[in-house]
């Protein structure tokens, strides 16, 4: 295949899916965390479609379009629980939604 | 004729059957008569199976009979059978005869009690488990009958339940009966292995274990200590003064005529088993005699006058002892049957007494009441002279059979042959003590302020048992006379064959010397008691340490005081106050606890806090990241 | 000379990617991050048309930036506001830990890829002209992988109903 080999390609993925998690991890407000989360399911995709080109199957491209589906129907949950808090009238900050404590 | 050894059996167990059932829908007389109504129907069976077997050779009088499979465990059968052959026709006759007698002087006696009815349906339970015991075909089915026994004895001891004295009486009984039990048990597990069958056909054969072998040994041990329990001999006596706790009658029957002699009926069925281990047969009789001569120089102090007549059952229980410990087997069970008719007779007129003194029990506040009772004092004579030995009445031919038997039998038998010599000495001074303490002189403070006195004394229904056992006391030393015949021996001969006696010389020579020794302690009695004397007060100043240690009883029952019961009491609490409350009590709260505080530690790692969550998350990762690339 | 042509373009797009991912995290108003994020996605569309998955960087762009990222610009824009910058506060535990949890992640990933790079991932498989068309993802999406076709469109009925009633519940009162 022309251009870097698979290899590159995963090493790509797994510098972003770094990069998300660090966003997750470091970010107090949600909307951010969500976008950091949507970097992350993008890197799994990369890596699905790498794998799919190396071993020449198309399994690898359905599972991408599967996960796509997946992390749209989560940011759509997602921001509605957002939308939700916002109105009413709570701190859109991540450390300040604690009342799940045991 | 094994038809009419059944209905013998049940009759007493209906009778137990009805009454509880009734309850308090019948009068309490009603109760009595069918208790007494099932042992006379008792009776009259054993005499149907008794002319049965006469009818036949003796060879042939061996008869089994099943009702079912009781129990079955792989090869194990036991089955729930009796059998008639002489030696369980003559206990069942003896058993029912006197039971009777015995259960129909109860009717008088208790009558007016407020448990009237539990009391006698105890009565017929005891009747039923004792027929059980002699009628048995199977060791199990005697251990059933043993135990019954044991457990009626304990519910008459205490019948007045609300007496401290007497449920400690009966805790006592029990507990040392179970001790006995237990060493019967073990036997019978020993002959089990041996034979896999409990069955008397299997089990009482002459090869079944090897003679003198250590199995033999342990197997007679075990049968002994069961025999020695139930019938209060040394070392396992004590428990029988303290039932006298229980209404006289009780005392009659259990503790005089029958329950006290099943031991002496078991080691005559298992005879075969002694035989087979000597030093355990002359243990036996060696055990018999340290009783009569224990129990007769104890009697001499009692001042309880169901005491005195206890410590005689005691010792005379060891005549038969020393009896079978010789293979006498036929003048032990002889003895057994006169004993039966004069203690019980004896018993009975000491309950005319009590009844007649309202309950009094201390011979100390007796005194010349043989003008106040003249049948009772009469009844109380015949029976004396009876326990004493005296001809023509019928203790002297039975214990005279004992005694000829042990001067036939080398040293052992010479040695026991003086201990029942002195023993008669000490048996005619006791009795012939209480005789003339109770009956003789003046009429006491005590007994002109309470003495009543119905019409025959103590009423119809406990004067005529106590006329019959009279007639019987003179008489039923004449089945067995000496120079003459010997028809009970002859009876249980083929059942146990019974060691010879002395003839010629020794024999004339045992009987007079014993005949002395027994006129000589009715001399003494009269000497020291027959008139008001300072004697006895004297004797004892002179010998206080002698007369403290016969009034503890030898000090035995300290003795299993500081052994027994002191530790057993002491472990108890010290494991209720450190195992039971900080280990099982404290535990239950502890493991609560436990649990709630362990889940508050776990609950603080939910912070709440999202991120810190998925921290954790990939933290995790990283960790799983690593072992993959070592692994592989 | 394709060759060529594929690494640069791989060059750029990764190097894009890269930074837009970094632009994301680290922008502190959510609108600039959003913008970032399809930056990102664009990027990824490219890297997936060099994979030679045509379908998949066309939904892509369609689904991705086209949709899923036009609902969070609504969002943004409906709640306004600045979020803090990553490094406001004082540097915590849960930072260090962060930092040192990605970095950890990414490393190890790395040397396990460069370990088997040699042997596994060295050659890819030849491919015909059909790969990663529409046609082709159509037959396996109703062909071998029907099931998955079936419940992700549960999935999204699922998601499409939450969403409307998270969005439609009237607040009780107020401050909780």
């Amino acid at each position: 295949m022309p251009g870097p080999g698979v290899a590159a390609y995963l090493i790509i993925s797994v510098i972003l899916f770094a990069t998300g998690a660090f966003g997750v991890l470091i970010r107090r407000s949600p909307l951010i965390v969500l976008l950091a989360l949507e970097i992350m399911l993008n890197a799994g995709n990369l890596a699905l479609i790498a794998f799919a080109r190396q071993t020449g199957t198309g399994s690898g491209q359905i599972f991408a379009l599967t996960v796509m589906v997946v992390a749209a129907a989560e940011a759509v949950v997602g921001l509605g629980l957002i939308v939700a808090i916002s109105r009413r009238h709570i701190d859109l900050d991540v450390d300040k939604l604690t009342t799940l404590r045991g | 004729m094994t038809g009419a050894a059944w209905i013998a059996l049940f009759a007493p167990a209906a009778a137990v059957v009805l009454i509880a059932l009734a309850g308090t829908r019948i009068p309490r007389r009603a109760a009595g008569i069918l208790a007494a109504g099932s042992a006379l129907v008792s009776f009259i069976c054993s005499v149907i199976a008794f002319v049965g077997l006469l009818g036949e050779s003796p060879e042939e009088r061996t008869h089994f009979s099943t009702l079912w499979t009781w129990l079955s465990a792989g090869r194990l059968q036991i089955g729930a059978q009796i059998l008639v052959d002489p030696l369980s026709v003559f206990m069942m006759l003896v058993v029912s005869g006197v039971g009777f007698l015995i259960l129909a002087y109860a009717t008088g006696y208790m009558h007016g009690d407020a448990e009237e009815r539990r009391y006698h349906a105890y009565k017929a339970l005891f009747l039923f488990s004792m027929l059980l015991l002699v009628e048995a075909g199977n060791l199990v089915l005697l251990l059933a009958g043993w135990g019954m026994v044991g457990l009626s004895s304990y519910l008459l001891i205490n019948f007045w339940h609300h007496r401290a004295s007497a449920v400690a009486a009966g805790k006592k009984a029990f507990i040392m009966n179970a001790f006995g039990d237990a060493t019967f048990v073990l036997a019978i597990f020993l002959l089990i292995q041996r034979t896999g069958s409990v069955d008397f056909r299997s089990v009482l054969q002459d090869g079944v274990v090897k003679h003198g072998s250590a199995v033999a040994v342990l197997i007679a041990l075990g049968l002994l200590g069961g025999a020695v329990a139930k019938s209060a001999q040394v070392p396992l006596h004590t428990w029988l003064p303290d039932a006298m706790e229980g209404p006289t009658p009780v005392s009659a029957l259990i503790h005089a005529a029958t329950m006290v002699t099943a031991g002496v009926y078991l080691i005559v069925r298992t005879h075969v088993l002694f035989e087979l281990a000597p030093a355990i047969q002359d243990l036996a009789g060696i055990l018999g005699a340290i009783t009569i001569l224990l129990a007769g120089v104890v009697a001499l102090v009692q001042t309880d006058i169901k005491r005195v007549i206890a410590y005689s059952t005691m010792s005379q229980i060891g005549y038969m002892f020393v009896a079978v410990g010789l293979g006498a087997y036929g003048s032990g069970l002889f003895h057994l049957m006169t004993h039966a008719f004069f203690k019980a007779l004896l018993f009975m007129a000491a309950g005319i007494v009590i009844h007649a003194l309202s309950d009094e029990q201390d011979i100390r506040r007796m005194g010349g009441l043989g003008r106040a009772l003249p049948l009772t004092y009469r009844a109380f004579v015949v029976g004396a002279l009876a326990l004493a030995a005296i001809p023509p009445f019928a203790g002297f031919f039975s214990k005279d059979s004992i005694l000829g038997a042990a001067a036939n039998a080398g040293t052992l038998g010479w040695i026991l042959w003086g201990a029942g010599a002195i023993g008669a000495f000490l048996t005619a001074l006791y009795t012939f003590r209480l005789l003339f303490i109770v009956f003789w002189g003046d009429l006491s403070p005590f007994a002109r302020e309470h003495v009543h006195v119905k019409r025959f004394e103590g009423g119809f229904a406990m004067a005529w048992p106590v006329a019959v056992l009279t007639v019987l006391s003179v008489v039923g030393g004449w089945l067995q006379v000496p120079w003459g015949w010997s028809l009970v021996n002859d009876w249980i001969d083929p059942v146990a064959e019974s060691a010879e006696e002395a003839t010629g010389v020794t024999f004339t020579f045992s009987v007079v010397a014993s005949l002395a020794l027994a006129l000589g302690g009715i001399w003494l009695a009269w000497r020291l008691y027959g008139r008001p004397s300072g004697a006895p007060a004297r004797v004892r100043k002179r010998w206080p340490w002698a007369t403290r240690t016969l009034e503890h009883k030898f000090w035995f029952d300290e003795l299993y005081d500081r052994l027994f019961s002191a530790p057993a009491a002491g472990m108890a609490v010290a494991l209720g106050r450190d195992v039971e409350r900080p280990v099982f009590l404290a535990s239950l709260g502890g493991i609560a606890t436990g649990v709630r505080s362990a889940s508050r530690r776990l609950s603080t790692v939910q912070t709440g806090f999202v991120r810190e969550y998925a921290l954790a998350l990939a933290a995790g990762l990283a960790v799983l990241a690593i072992v993959f690339i070592l692994v592989t | 000379m394709t060759n060529f042509i594929v690494w640069v373009v791989w060059i750029v797009a990764a190097l894009s990617l890269l930074s837009s991912g970094i632009a994301v995290v680290l922008f502190s108003n959510p609108f600039y991050s959003a913008l970032a994020l399809i930056g990102n996605l664009a990027s990824l569309a490219v890297l997936y048309l060099l994979l030679a998955a045509e379908f998949v960087a066309a939904a892509q762009v369609l689904v991705y930036a086209g949709a899923v990222v036009v609902m969070f610009l609504f969002v943004i824009a409906y709640l306004g506001g600045r979020a803090d910058a990553p490094w406001a506060g004082r540097p915590s535990l849960q930072s260090l830990a962060a930092i040192l949890a990605a970095g950890a992640i990414a490393v190890e990933i790395v040397v396990v890829i460069a370990l088997k790079a040699g042997d596994e991932l060295s050659t890819a498989a030849d491919i015909e002209d059909g790969f990663g068309s529409p046609a082709e993802i159509g037959h396996l999406f109703l062909g071998d992988h029907l099931l998955a076709f079936e419940v992700t469109s549960i999935v999204l009925l699922v998601a499409a109903v939450g969403g409307v009633i998270l969005g439609t519940a009237i607040p009780e009162e107020s401050h909780s």
